[in-house]
C-alpha cells in the first residue's frame, strides 16, 4: 500500500486511488483510536518536525497527536520568537532542522506554492498544512472522510461550500478533493469572495445562502476570516451574519435534513448561530476525531515511501 | 586598433542599398570604411570575420535596450554597471537605457552623471533614465530639465509606475518643454495589490492571488488620455494584455505620440509557467494567457508595439530561493533577448521587423542618432546568426545576476559580437 506521491503538497496531485488508500488507512486508524491503548509502534525511527510559520492551534495538535500515536519521535517549531523574526529565510530554516536528522516535514506557512518550494531543495518527505489561499490537504481528506461516514459513496452527492472562498485553503482543497470523488459542488458567499474561473472547475456559483442550503446535502461553512478585513471585500461583520450567517431559522425552512460541516476555529454568530454548531445535524466534533486517523494515514503512507 | 573586415555578411538595414544581400563590410576608426559585394584588402594589419559553414553572418544596426536595471548604485551584488554593460554586449546592445531605481535613486543631475562616469571606456553607450518623482516616491516632479542638460535620455519612475493621474499629467507636460518622453510601465497598484500572477482560472485553480488585466489596461487608458490632453510624448513598456494592445492600437491611429514595447518573456512565455510555483518565473506584470500571448505577437508584427525591451532585472540567488510571495521579481535576460524573441516568434514575424524593434524603432522614438549599414555610418552594429542554435549557460554569462531561467536551454541566434569605437 504506497501513494503515488512523494509528498503531501496537495490534492490536486493525488489520483483517485491514493484518496482511497489514504480513507482505507485511516478507517484502520480509526479502529485503534477506539482502543484502549490507542497507540501503535509503526513509526518507532521515525522523526518528524511540525513547522508552523502561521498561527494553529487544532491543526497542529492533531498532527503532533497522529504523530504521537504511531510513536514518531516529534519536534514542534512555531514561527514567533523563533529565528524566522530576526530574518531567517525558510530554507535556512528547515536546512537547519534537516541538519538534525528528521525524516519529514509537516509545514503550515502564509505563502501559496512554500511546500512546492521546500519539496524542490530538500530530501525530506514535505507535509502541506496549510499554504496561503491554496491547499490544505489534509483537512479536506477529513472533510470527505467524515462526509462519507454519514453518506457512503459521495458520487453524485451535493456539497455547498459557503464563506470566503477566495482566501480559503479548505475551499479549493474540498473542490479538488469532492469533485475527483465525483460529489456535485457548489460554493456559496458574496461575489468579493469567490475566485476568478471557479466555475471552470466544474463548481456552481451561487450567492444567496439560502438558496445554496435548499440545493445541497451537506454545507461546509467555512470561518469568515477577520484579519482580511483589511482588504474592502464585504462591508461589514454584521451585514455577513445577516445575510450568509447560518441559524436555527433557516436550517428549519428547510425542505430536507443538510449536514453541517465547519473546519474551525467557528466565529459563533458570524458563519453559524450557536444553535445550528451544537445542534444534531452538526458534525462538527466528528471531523476533528477524524482528523487524527486522517493524518495518522498520511503521516503512515508518506513515511514509508522515504523509508523504502 | 586594427581595422576590421567583416567577409560575406548579409546587411539586415532596410535604408542600405545592400539590404538582404552579401557584402563585404571594412571597418576602422569607428566608422563603416567601405561596403561592396566584393572588397579587395591587402592590409596585413586587417582582421578578417568570415562566416563558418555553419553560420550565416547577419549585419544590423546596434540593438538599442530601453529598460534595463544595472542595480549600481546600492545592489551591486546583484548587478554593476560594468557587468551589465558586459551583458548587454553579449546580447548585441550597442545601446542601454539604465533604470533609476537605484540607491540612491537617479532623481538629479548627480545621478545621471555617477553613471555615465560608471560606463566610461565601455563599448556599450550608457544612457541613464531619470526618475519622474523625487525619490521615485510618486509625489514630486524630479528635476528633470537638469537631468536631461546632464545626459537623461528620458525619464521614468520604472518598477514603481505613477499612480497619480494628476502627478502623471504634471509630468507629461513638464517634459514637453523639451520634447522629453515619459516611459511609463502601465500598473494600476489599486487592482494590482497583492497579486502574484495573472487573475485568471489557473490563479484560482492554484491557489494564488491574481492580478486582472484591467490594472494594466485601466493604467494604458488614464495615460492615453492624459498623453492625449498634454500633447506630449509617452512610451509604455512591458504590455502584457491583449486590451493594450488594442488600446494603443487605437490611439496610435489617432496619432497620438505614443510607443511602446514588450519583454521577450511576455511574448515567450504564459501564465502556464507557473504551475509549480517557480519564483524564476515571477515578474511583474505577470505573464499572461496564451491569448494575450498572441495579441502581443500581433501587435509587434503590425508594428502596434514598437520595440523590445528586455525588463533586464538582476537578482542573487537569496532573492530567488525563497517561497514565490517573498521571492524577487524579474529575469536577467538581457545576454539572450534575441534568441528568446526570435524563439517566441518562430517564422509569424519577420526578421525585419524584430531587427526594427531592436535596433531602428528606439533610435527613431530616442531621438538617437541613426546608424546605417552605409560608407561612411559611424558603427554600432550587431553581427550576429539568426538560423544557428546555441546553449544558453549561465555559469559561463557575463551579468552577475542569477535569475535567468533559460540555464541550459537550446534557443535560436547567436550573438557573435557588437561593433563600436570602443569594442575592438
Amino acid at each position: 500500500m504506497a501513494l503515488s506521491v512523494k509528498h503531501l503538497l496537495g490534492i490536486r496531485e493525488l489520483s483517485l486511488d491514493d484518496i482511497h488508500t489514504i480513507f482505507q488507512a485511516a478507517d484502520r486508524f480509526k479502529e485503534v483510536l477506539q482502543q484502549p491503548i490507542k497507540k501503535v509502534p509503526a513509526l518507532r525511527d521515525t522523526t518528524i518536525a511540525n513547522i508552523f510559520f502561521e498561527n494553529s492551534t487544532r491543526t497542529r495538535i492533531s498532527f503532533e497527536l497522529a504523530q504521537k500515536r504511531l510513536s514518531a519521535d516529534v519536534v514542534n517549531f512555531s514561527a514567533s520568537g523563533s529565528s524566522v523574526s530576526k530574518g531567517e529565510t525558510l530554507i535556512d530554516t528547515v536546512h537547519n532542522i534537516l541538519a538534525m536528522k528528521v525524516d519529514m516535514v509537516v509545514m503550515r506557512h502564509s505563502s501559496s506554492g512554500a511546500p512546492w518550494f521546500l519539496a524542490r531543495h530538500t530530501d525530506a518527505a514535505i507535509i502541506n498544512a496549510g499554504d496561503g489561499t491554496n491547499e490544505h490537504p489534509t483537512q479536506a481528506l477529513l472533510d470527505a472522510f467524515s462526509m462519507r461516514e454519514k453518506l457512503g459513496d459521495l458520487k453524485g452527492r451535493r456539497v455547498a461550500i459557503i464563506g470566503d472562498i477566495m482566501h480559503s485553503r479548505v475551499a479549493l482543497s474540498n473542490i479538488y478533493c469532492l469533485g475527483k470523488l465525483g460529489a456535485e459542488l457548489m460554493v456559496c458567499g458574496p461575489p468579493t469572495l469567490i475566485p476568478k474561473g471557479i466555475e471552470e472547475m466544474g463548481v456552481r456559483v451561487e450567492y444567496d445562502v439560502r438558496k445554496a442550503l435548499q440545493w445541497c446535502e451537506v454545507a461546509n461553512v467555512l470561518r469568515i476570516q477577520l484579519e482580511r478585513q483589511n482588504k474592502p471585500l464585504f462591508s461589514t461583520l454584521r451585514e455577513y451574519a445577516l445575510y450568509y450567517g447560518i441559524n436555527r431559522d433557516m436550517m428549519q425552512s428547510l425542505e430536507q435534513e443538510v449536514i453541517i460541516m465547519h473546519p474551525g476555529p467557528i466565529n459563533r454568530g458570524v458563519e453559524l448561530a450557536s444553535d445550528v454548531a451544537d445542534s444534531s445535524s452538526s458534525i462538527i466534533l466528528d471531523q476533528v476525531q477524524n482528523g487524527v486517523a486522517i493524518r495518522m494515514a498520511v503521516v503512515y503512507l508518506l513515511s514509508g515511501t522515504t523509508q523504502a | 586598433m586594427s581595422p576590421l573586415l567583416l567577409r560575406q555578411v548579409i546587411v539586415m538595414d532596410s535604408q542600405s542599398e545592400f539590404h538582404g544581400l552579401a557584402a563585404d563590410v571594412l571597418i576602422a576608426d569607428g566608422r563603416i570604411q567601405d561596403i561592396a559585394l566584393d572588397l579587395s584588402v591587402s592590409d596585413e594589419n586587417i582582421s578578417v570575420y568570415q562566416a563558418s559553414d555553419a553560420a550565416t553572418l547577419h549585419l544590423s544596426p546596434g540593438f538599442v535596450d530601453l529598460f534595463a536595471d544595472y542595480r549600481e548604485p546600492g545592489f551591486e551584488q546583484k548587478e554593476t554597471i560594468q557587468s551589465g554593460l558586459q551583458a548587454a554586449a553579449r546580447g548585441g546592445f550597442t545601446d542601454v537605457f539604465l533604470l533609476p531605481n537605484t540607491k540612491p535613486v537617479t532623481d538629479g543631475r548627480s545621478g545621471v552623471q555617477y553613471a555615465i562616469r560608471q560606463a566610461k571606456g565601455q563599448a556599450v553607450r550608457l544612457h541613464p533614465l531619470g526618475a519622474v518623482s523625487q525619490g521615485i516616491e510618486g509625489k514630486y516632479l524630479a528635476e528633470m530639465m537638469d537631468m536631461r542638460a546632464m545626459g537623461a535620455i528620458a525619464f521614468s519612475d520604472g518598477w514603481k509606475p505613477i499612480q497619480s493621474s494628476g502627478l502623471m499629467l504634471k509630468a507629461l507636460e513638464y517634459v514637453h518643454a523639451f520634447s522629453g518622453i515619459i516611459i511609463q510601465l502601465p500598473i494600476d497598484q489599486s487592482l494590482a495589490v497583492g497579486g502574484l500572477m495573472h487573475e485568471s482560472a489557473r490563479s484560482t485553480h492554484l491557489g494564488m492571488p491574481g492580478i486582472p488585466t484591467q490594472a494594466e489596461s485601466l493604467q494604458v487608458y488614464r495615460d492615453i488620455e492624459l498623453l492625449r490632453y498634454s500633447n506630449s510624448k509617452l512610451h509604455i513598456t512591458g504590455i502584457s494584455a491583449a486590451a493594450s494592445v488594442a488600446l494603443i492600437r487605437q490611439a496610435k491611429a489617432e496619432g497620438l505620440q505614443l510607443t511602446c514595447s514588450v519583454t521577450p518573456y511576455h511574448l515567450l512565455l504564459t501564465d502556464e509557467a507557473l504551475e509549480h510555483y517557480d519564483s524564476a518565473f515571477k515578474v511583474n506584470p505577470p505573464l499572461r494567457s496564451e491569448a494575450d500571448r498572441q495579441a502581443l505577437i500581433a501587435g509587434l508584427a503590425d508594428g502596434t508595439i514598437d520595440c523590445i525591451a528586455t525588463h533586464h532585472r538582476p537578482q542573487d540567488w537569496d532573492a530567488k530561493a525563497k517561497e514565490f510571495e517573498s521571492a524577487g521579481e524579474g529575469m536577467a535576460i538581457q545576454e539572450i533577448a534575441l534568441s528568446l524573441v526570435l524563439q517566441a516568434l518562430g517564422d509569424t514575424v519577420k526578421l525585419d521587423r524584430v531587427l526594427d524593434a531592436f535596433s531602428t524603432s528606439p533610435r527613431r522614438i530616442f531621438g538617437m542618432s541613426q546608424v546605417a549599414i552605409s560608407k561612411g555610418s559611424p558603427s554600432a552594429c550587431t553581427l550576429f546568426s539568426p538560423d544557428a542554435l546555441q546553449t544558453f549557460k549561465r555559469e559561463s554569462a557575463a551579468s552577475l545576476a542569477f535569475n535567468n531561467p533559460f540555464d541550459g536551454q537550446r534557443l535560436p541566434g547567436i550573438i557573435h559580437r557588437i561593433i563600436t569605437p570602443k569594442s575592438f
